[in-house]
C-alpha cells in the first residue's frame, strides 16, 4: 500500500506542478532577457548617456525634449501615415482579394494563394534590397513599366525625392503584406455559413447589403486581429526603410520612422538614455492604440 | 463560364501578375550578364551564370547559408518545444500566475527590440556569448507569439480526452507527448514556418552580435555586400534569390498546415 | 494503438525536415570550424579599399614584429559605429584599432574626456615627430579638449572630374573656367534638361552643397565646436546654389540613386563631377569604359584668385583603451599610416592622398594615370592639398548635415514654386530654424 500511495502522491504532484514546468522556459527567458534589460532601459530613460560610466541624471528632460523635437514629430507623422495606409489601403485590398479567391471555388485557388503569399516569405531585408533596385530611376523595372503604360516620366526619383519616398515604402509594403493578410481573411470568409448568404438573397439584399450584414460580422474577430497586428507591426517599421534608403532616413527625412529615430539617437548620436525614452514612448503609444482598437471592436468580451 | 466568373479570374490573374513580377524579375536579374542588367527588362537573350560565380567567389555564400540554416533550425526547434509546452499550460491548466503571465506576454509583444539592444548586448557579453551562435539562439528561445498560437489551438482540445488519459495513469509529460502534439500538428506546421521566417530573415540582432565574418548569417552577409561592393547588384540579386529559396521551399511543403494552423488560431478569436 | 508513422514523428513532418537540415548544417560547421586566429591585435575598418591595403601591409608588419599576429576585419560602416558603441557601452570587447569616419568620430568623444574610449595619441605623435609632418587641418578634427584621439587617414581635397572628350567636341577648354561664374555660363549652354547636365548636384541633400560651403570658407562648425551653419557665408552660398540645382535654369541634377552612376557618366548625363581623391578610384573601378576620357582640374574659384579646392569626407584611426599593448598598437598605426613605402603602395590602390606632406614627393604620386588622360593624379591633388579647408567636427555633425540637407531641399522646393522672389528671406528663416534645432541638441549635452 505504501508504494501505491507514494506513486499516487508523485502522480498528483507532477500533475499539480506540470504547468509550472511547462511555462518555466518562458518565465526564465523572460526574466533574464526581457525583464532585466527592460528595467535597465527604464532607468536609462531618465539619464543622458555617453558610455558606460558617463551618465547624467536628467529626470524627465529626455521626454520633454522628445515631445518638442520637430524630428520626432516628423517620425510620428511618417509612421502614422504608413500605419494608416497599412490599415486603410492594404487591408481592404487583402479583403478584396480574399473575397475574389473565395469565389473561385475550384482549381487554381492554391496557386493563387501561393502566388499572393510568396512576397511575404522573402523578409523585409531582402524585399528592401530587391526593391531598391526596382525603384532605380530610368533603368529600374518600375519606372520602365510605368513609363510604357502610363507615360510617367522615366526618371522619377522614387527614393531620391522627398515626396515619393513614403509612397515607395507604402507600395513596397503593400506588395509584401497584402497576401499575408489575405490568408487570414480568406480563412475567415470560409467559416461564414453559406446559408446566411442564401437567406440574404431570399430577402432581396443587394451585394453591398450582403457584404455589410453577413460578411463583415462574420469576419469581425479575424479582422480585429489583423488590424491590431498590422498596426503594431507598422509602428515598428525599421528594416524596410533602413535598407532601401541605404542606412539613412531619406531625403528631407521622408523615410524617418519612430524606430529609425530611436536608432539614430541611440546608435548614431550615441545617447542610449534618450533612445530608451523614445522606446518607452513608442511602447506606450502602441499599447494604448491597441487597447483602444480592441475596446472599440468589443473584443475584450469574447476573450476566452 | 459566367461573366462574373470570368471577371473574377481576370482580376485574380492581373493581381497575381503584379505580385509575381518582382520575383520573376529577381530570377531574370540573377541570370543576366554583367552589362545586361539594365539593358533588358527581364531576361537577356543569353542566360549567364556570371552573377552566381561572382557571388560565390566574392563572399563565402555557402558559409553564410550554413550559418543561417544552423541558427534558424535550432531556434525553430527550441521555440517549438517551449511554445507548445507553454501554450498547452496556458490553455488547459489553471494555476497561480496564469493571468499575470498572460498580461506579461501581451506586453512583451508590443515592445520594440531596439530599446532592449544595449542592455541585452551587455548581458550577452557577461554570459560570454558575444559572437557565438548561442548568443543568437538563446535570447529568442521563447516565442510569445507561438505561445499564443498554441494556446488558441489547444483551447479546443476536449478536456474529457485529457481527463480520460489521466485516469489511465498518464503523466502530464506523456500527455503532452501523445495527446497534445498530434492534435496540435497543424499548428506545429504553421508555427514552424512562421518561426523559420522570422529567424531566417532577422537582421539587426545578428548584425550586433556576430563579429567574425565566418559566423555571419545570410541577411547580414548579403547586406554587407550592398555597402562594400556597391555596384555588384547582379551578384546581390543572385544571392537574394538563393537566400529566399529555403523559405519558399518550406512554404511549398507546408502550405496546407500553415494556412489552416495560422488561421485556425485567428478565426476562433 | 496503431503504430503509424506519426507515432515516430510526434512533432510532424515539418520539424523533422528542419531537424534533418539543421543536423546537416551542424555537420558542415563542425567540419569547417571557424578558425580562431590567435591575433595579438585587431583592426577594424569599414572601407573595402582600406581593408585591402591593410591586408597587404600586414606581412611586412608581422615580419618587423615577430610573434605578433595582426588581424584586419572589414566591418560594414554603420556596424562599426553600432558595435563600437555597444562595446564601449558594455565596457568590453573592443578591437585594438578602429577606423571611424570623420562625420561620426566626434560622437565618440562626447562624454567626460576621461571616459572617451580612445587613448590620447599626443605623446606618440610628439615622440615620433609625426605631429609636425601631418597636415594640421586634418589633425584638428580629432582634437578634443586638449587630447588627440585619432590620426587622420587622408586629406581628401576636392577637384572637378570631367569628360574631356565632351568638352573637346564642344570646342571648350575647361581649364579656362577659372571662376564659378565662367563655369555657370558654359553650363547653361551645355545643359540639355533630361539629357545632359553640366555637373552633378543634389537638390535634396547637402552633399554637394557642403563642398561649396567649405570652399567658400564657411562650414558647419568652427574650431571651438560652435555651430556656424547659419552664418552669412552659408546664406550666400545657399542663395547661389539653389538656382543651380533646382528649377528651370539649373545646370546640375542628381540621379536619385547611387546605383546608376556608371550609366550616367557613360552616356554623358553628367559632364563634370565634384571629385574628392577617394572618388577617383571608385570611378576607375565602376566606370572603366571611360578610361582615357576623364580628366581632373581644380575647382573653379568663387572669385579670381580664390581657393580652388574643398574637402569631402575623412577617416581617422584610433587606438582604444582596451588594447593590451599601446606601444604595439601605435606601431601598427605608424606602419599603416605613416610609413612611406606603405603609403606609396596604398596610394596606388586607393588614390587617397595621405596627410603626410613629405610623402607627396614620392614617385608613386607623380605617376601619370592613363584613366585620367595621363595626368599625374597624385601631383594634382597634392598641389591643392595645402589649400584644403578645415572640417571641424562635433558630436552633432551628422545632425547638422541632415538639417542642412533639409534646408537645401526646402529652398529647392521654394525656388521651383516662386523663383527668386523672396528666396533670400526664405533661406535665411529656414537656415536659422535648422541651426536652432541643432543647437537644441547641442545644448542638451550635459558633458
Amino acid at each position: 500500500m505504501r508504494a501505491g500511495e507514494l506513486k499516487s502522491a508523485v502522480f498528483r504532484l507532477q500533475h499539480r506542478y506540470a504547468p509550472y514546468v511547462f511555462v518555466a522556459p518562458f518565465v526564465l527567458v523572460f526574466f533574464i532577457f526581457m525583464l532585466y534589460p527592460l528595467v535597465n532601459s527604464l532607468i536609462l530613460a531618465f539619464y543622458v548617456t555617453s558610455g558606460p560610466k558617463s551618465q547624467v541624471f536628467v529626470g524627465f528632460a529626455n521626454f520633454v525634449f522628445l515631445l518638442q523635437d520637430p524630428d520626432f514629430h516628423t517620425a510620428i507623422h511618417n509612421t502614422v501615415i504608413y500605419a494608416s495606409c497599412s490599415v486603410f489601403l492594404q487591408l481592404p485590398l487583402s479583403l478584396g482579394l480574399a473575397m475574389l479567391l473565395n469565389q473561385a471555388r475550384l482549381r487554381g485557388r492554391n496557386f493563387f494563394r501561393l502566388g499572393f503569399f510568396s512576397p511575404n516569405l522573402v523578409g523585409q531585408v531582402f524585399v528592401a534590397v530587391l526593391f531598391s533596385v526596382i525603384f532605380i530611376p530610368k533603368f529600374g523595372l518600375l519606372n520602365r513599366v510605368l513609363h510604357a503604360l502610363f507615360e510617367i516620366p522615366i526618371d522619377t526619383k522614387w527614393l531620391g525625392s522627398p515626396e515619393l519616398v513614403m509612397p515607395a515604402l507604402v507600395l513596397t509594403s503593400l506588395w509584401m503584406y497584402v497576401g499575408f493578410n489575405m490568408i487570414y481573411f480568406l480563412a475567415a470568409l470560409q467559416t461564414i455559413d453559406v446559408q446566411l448568404y442564401e437567406a440574404a438573397d431570399v430577402d432581396g439584399a443587394s451585394p453591398w447589403q450582403k457584404f455589410l450584414h453577413v460578411t463583415v460580422p462574420g469576419i469581425r474577430p479575424v479582422a480585429v486581429f489583423v488590424i491590431v497586428l498590422s498596426t503594431i507591426g507598422s509602428f515598428q517599421l525599421f528594416e524596410l526603410p533602413y535598407v532601401m534608403l541605404e542606412s539613412t532616413a531619406g531625403p528631407d527625412n521622408a523615410g524617418l520612422t519612430i524606430v529609425m529615430y530611436l536608432y539614430q539617437n541611440g546608435w548614431i548620436l550615441g545617447d542610449l538614455g534618450f533612445a530608451s525614452a523614445i522606446g518607452w514612448m513608442l511602447t506606450l503609444g502602441v499599447f494604448v492604440i491597441s487597447l483602444v482598437q480592441m475596446g472599440l471592436t468589443g473584443s475584450w468580451k469574447t476573450d476566452a | 463560364m459566367s461573366a462574373t466568373k470570368a471577371v473574377v479570374y481576370a482580376l485574380l490573374v492581373a493581381a497575381a501578375m503584379v505580385m509575381l513580377t518582382p520575383m520573376v524579375w529577381l530570377l531574370a536579374a540573377s541570370l543576366k550578364g554583367p552589362d545586361d542588367l539594365f539593358s533588358y527588362l527581364f531576361f537577356a537573350p543569353t542566360l549567364s551564370g556570371y552573377n552566381f560565380r561572382q557571388l560565390f567567389t566574392e563572399i563565402p555564400f555557402l558559409r553564410f547559408l550554413m550559418n543561417s540554416l544552423f541558427v534558424t533550425g535550432v531556434t525553430v526547434l527550441v521555440q517549438l518545444i517551449f511554445a507548445s509546452m507553454g501554450g498547452f499550460a496556458l490553455a488547459k491548466y489553471e494555476f497561480r500566475g496564469k493571468k499575470p503571465i498572460m498580461v506579461l506576454m501581451l506586453a512583451t509583444m508590443t515592445i520594440p527590440a531596439q530599446v532592449l539592444m544595449a542592455p541585452m548586448y551587455e548581458l550577452i557579453y557577461r554570459f560570454g556569448l558575444v559572437d557565438t551562435y548561442m548568443g543568437l539562439i538563446i535570447p529568442s528561445a521563447v516565442s510569445v507569439f507561438g505561445m499564443f498560437l498554441f494556446r488558441q489551438s489547444l483551447l479546443e482540445l476536449p478536456d474529457d480526452l485529457l481527463q480520460a488519459a489521466r485516469i489511465d495513469g498518464c503523466s502530464e509529460l506523456r500527455l503532452y507527448w501523445t495527446v497534445v502534439l498530434p492534435v496540435a500538428r497543424p499548428m506545429i506546421g504553421a508555427f514552424c514556418l512562421i518561426s523559420f521566417m522570422a529567424s531566417w530573415n532577422s537582421f539587426l540582432w545578428p548584425q550586433i552580435i556576430l563579429q567574425t565574418q565566418e559566423r555571419f548569417t545570410l541577411t547580414i552577409g548579403l547586406n554587407q555586400m550592398v555597402g562594400l561592393y556597391s555596384q555588384e547588384y547582379g551578384a546581390l540579386m543572385a544571392g537574394t534569390l538563393l537566400a529566399v529559396m529555403p523559405v519558399m521551399l518550406l512554404f511549398f511543403l507546408l502550405q496546407r498546415e500553415f494556412i489552416s494552423g495560422l488561421t485556425a488560431g485567428a478565426v476562433k478569436g | 494503438m496503431n503504430r503509424s508513422l506519426s507515432e515516430y514523428l510526434p512533432f510532424g513532418k515539418a520539424p523533422t525536415v528542419i531537424l534533418i537540415t539543421t543536423l546537416l548544417a551542424t555537420v558542415y560547421l563542425v567540419v569547417n570550424p571557424v578558425a580562431t586566429p590567435d591575433s595579438t591585435l585587431r583592426l577594424w575598418t569599414f572601407a573595402r579599399n582600406h581593408y585591402l591595403a591593410y591586408v597587404e601591409g600586414t606581412p611586412a608588419f608581422e615580419a618587423a614584429h615577430p610573434g605578433t599576429r595582426l588581424e584586419i576585419q572589414l566591418v560594414h560602416g554603420d556596424a562599426v559605429s553600432r558595435r563600437l558603441r555597444a562595446a564601449f557601452w558594455a565596457d568590453l570587447d573592443v578591437p585594438d584599432l578602429v577606423e571611424v569616419g570623420i562625420d561620426r568620430a566626434a560622437s565618440f568623444f562626447r562624454g567626460p574626456v576621461d571616459d572617451v574610449g580612445f587613448i590620447d595619441l599626443t605623446p606618440y605623435l610628439e615622440s615620433s615627430g609625426f605631429g609636425e609632418r601631418i597636415v594640421e587641418t586634418r589633425l584638428a578634427p580629432y582634437r578634443n579638449r586638449g587630447r588627440i584621439f585619432g590620426i587622420p587617414h587622408d586629406v581628401h581635397p576636392v577637384m572637378l572630374a570631367y569628360r574631356r572628350d565632351i568638352f573637346e567636341a564642344e570646342g571648350i577648354d575647361p581649364t579656362q573656367l577659372q571662376t564659378w561664374d565662367d563655369f555657370i555660363e558654359v553650363g547653361r549652354r551645355l545643359t540639355v534638361p533630361g539629357q545632359r547636365y553640366m555637373i552633378e548636384l543634389n537638390d535634396a541633400k547637402a552633399d554637394e552643397f557642403n563642398v561649396f560651403l567649405y570652399q567658400r570658407g564657411g562650414g558647419l562648425f568652427d574650431a571651438d565646436g560652435n555651430l556656424t551653419m547659419d552664418s552669412d557665408i552659408a546664406l550666400e552660398t545657399l542663395v547661389w546654389f539653389t538656382p543651380l540645382a533646382a528649377g528651370p535654369t539649373r545646370i546640375g541634377a542628381s540621379l536619385g540613386s547611387t546605383k546608376i552612376l556608371t550609366q550616367a557618366i557613360e552616356t554623358g548625363y553628367f559632364v563634370t563631377l565634384l571629385c574628392p581623391d577617394w572618388r577617383t578610384k571608385l570611378l576607375e573601378i565602376d566606370v572603366p569604359r571611360m578610361e582615357g576620357r576623364m580628366a581632373l582640374m581644380p575647382l573653379p574659384a568663387f572669385e579670381p584668385g580664390g581657393r580652388r579646392t574643398s574637402v569631402r569626407g575623412g577617416t581617422m584611426l584610433g587606438i582604444t583603451k582596451a588594447t593590451a599593448d599601446k606601444d604595439l598598437a601605435w606601431a601598427v598605426a605608424e606602419h599603416m599610416y605613416l610609413d612611406s613605402e606603405e603609403l606609396a603602395a596604398r596610394f596606388r590602390e586607393t588614390n587617397i592622398l595621405p596627410p603626410l606632406r613629405d610623402a607627396w614627393l614620392l614617385p608613386a604620386f607623380l605617376e601619370p594615370r592613363p584613366y585620367w588622360s595621363n595626368q599625374p593624379l597624385g601631383k594634382l591633388y597634392a598641389d591643392v592639398a595645402d589649400d584644403t579647408p578645415p572640417w571641424y567636427t562635433s558630436p552633432f555633425v551628422e545632425k547638422a548635415v541632415e538639417k542642412m540637407g533639409q534646408v537645401v531641399a526646402a529652398c529647392g522646393a521654394y525656388y521651383r514654386e516662386n523663383g527668386d522672389a523672396g528666396l533670400r528671406d526664405f533661406a535665411r528663416t529656414r537656415l536659422g530654424a535648422a541651426a536652432d534645432e541643432v543647437r537644441r541638441h547641442v545644448e542638451r549635452n550635459p558633458f
